[in-house]
């Protein structure tokens, strides 16, 4: 099947055609995707900013990662669940808005960044002051995270 | 007309509120600043709870994880109150009249108060609990309610677009 | 609480409904079976964030006029689609050909406007459902009426 495919099956889905139907559907899972961006951008912040030397200087960046991983990918994994629901409301209009290309490939890079370059980096994380690549790791994953943040506000947007 | 609502009326028709209120990008830039920062501020405040709760950081004293996270916590409140204040003025008359936004402050004050009680009573004898994985009954009930005041205060924002 | 009330009844009097500025997609608030279009004159017009919105009064065969709420995407979104805030003004006659609110109120989505000058303005958005999607913003409606 072809993207535009997909995307109109999922669309004519049961849940698309649930959340395209009811009155309170979309917002109800909007503040479901909203409340899990909280967590998640809390859990990225407290592990970024670790990984740069900024904050909770006494732990292990690598310490604090594993501590906070599980509240970090539930929180995830709640936005991704509810932006399927969404997209389901909306299928067409994304497929072809530009903001919400931008934000897939955005959420991609930085899933695929967290779970190679940056779990490296926080391993081999020593106490003391960081090195740089420790602090580019931080740096790149707190900005794709925002771009994702970004691209998804840009999508009701445009 | 009751004061507060004159001057609900005055923020709404001033100039500078018209001109947020219709602009091209300069409302929808700071309603994303707005949206965003609760990142900054919520996300930051519902780790340290859940850190009382025993359910994340258990390695990290409770004190110790506040002074990393609440500057963080307070640098997201002055970015959501600059902002709130914002998009507050260019739809003040709108503000009034609408429940959910009303409900929005009251929560925010209740998140406040939550906070303010606990510094000032279980959070000044820390040193005694820091340590504990699980934090005392009363700085779990503050965690809780930290975490259910500020999860409406969310809630109740995005509910305002419907009325 | 009495100040409340007498501004909730006066805007119900004055006709003007606070609209619920729900995101919906086209297909939760608009519904596909009641195209619309309507030929009035322009009476109230709010060019503000989140939505836009613009009000005419329309006039039925009997001649009895009823006052229609039009909603569009913000500003800045119509800015994107060549709209300005001066495009539409109050006493303009304008065409609307959109489809009407599922909740059954005098209510439609700007989804073509026609302006007195004779230019046509699209509120929608490609991919957004609306009838003649094709995912550009040239999408038109079939059988309400001339779209060329």
């Amino acid at each position: 099947m072809s993207l535009h495919g997909w995307f109109i099956a999922l669309a004519r889905s049961p849940l698309g055609h649930a959340m395209q139907t009811s009155q309170w559907g979309f917002a109800v899972v909007e503040m479901v995707h909203l409340l899990g961006l909280a967590l998640l951008g809390g859990s990225v912040l407290i592990v970024d900013l670790r990984l740069l030397g900024v904050i909770l200087k006494g732990d292990l960046a690598i310490t604090i990662s594993r501590s906070l991983n599980r509240l970090l990918l539930g929180s995830l994994t709640v936005m991704v669940l509810s932006g399927i629901a969404l997209l389901s409301e909306e299928a067409g209009k994304c497929y072809y808005s530009p903001a919400f290309r931008c934000k897939m490939a955005l959420l991609a890079a930085a899933v695929v960044f967290h779970f190679t370059l940056h779990r490296q980096a926080l391993v081999r994380a020593q106490s003391g002051k960081p090195a740089l690549w420790s602090r580019i790791a931080a740096v790149v994953s707190l900005l794709l995270w925002l771009g994702v943040g970004i691209a998804g506000r840009a999508i009701g947007l445009l | 007309m009751p004061f507060l609502q004159h001057f609900c009326e005055m923020l709404y028709q001033s100039s500078f509120g018209t001109m947020l209120r219709e602009s091209n990008n300069a409302f929808s830039v700071i309603e994303s600043v707005h949206v965003l920062s609760i990142t900054l501020l919520v996300g930051t405040i519902a780790v340290l709870d859940l850190r009382m709760l025993g359910l994340i950081l258990r390695s990290v004293s409770v004190s110790s994880l506040a002074r990393s996270v609440l500057p963080l916590s307070w640098s997201g409140f002055a970015v959501s109150v600059t902002s709130g204040f914002l998009l507050f003025w260019a739809e003040a008359a709108k503000m009034y009249v609408n429940p959910s936004f009303r409900t929005k402050l009251v929560l925010l004050v209740l998140a406040g108060f939550n906070a303010l009680v606990f510094h000032a009573t279980i959070y000044r004898r820390a040193q005694e609990w820091e340590q504990q994985h699980i934090s005392p009954w009363r700085a779990r009930v503050t965690a809780i309610a930290s975490l259910m005041l500020w999860g409406g205060v969310i809630i109740a924002g995005r509910a305002i677009a419907y009325f | 609480m009495k100040a409340r009330l007498a501004l909730a009844l006066a805007l119900a009097v004055s006709g003007i409904a606070i609209p619920a500025h729900a995101h919906h997609s086209f297909a939760a608030e608009f519904d596909i079976n009641k195209p619309v279009r309507l030929m009035g004159k322009v009476t109230r017009i709010e060019w503000s964030n989140p939505h836009t919105y613009f009000y005419i009064d329309v006039a039925d065969a009997s001649g009895k006029t009823t006052n229609w709420a039009i909603e569009g995407p913000s500003p800045g979104a119509l800015s994107r689609r060549a709209w300005q805030k001066g495009d539409l003004n109050v006493g303009d006659t304008v065409v609307v050909e959109g489809y009407r609110a599922k909740n059954g109120s005098n209510t439609a989505n700007g989804r073509r406007v026609t302006l007195p000058d004779g230019r046509r303005l699209y509120g929608g958005s490609p991919g957004d459902g609306g009838p003649g999607d094709d995912g550009t913003d040239q999408g038109n409606l079939p059988a309400t009426g001339a779209n060329k």
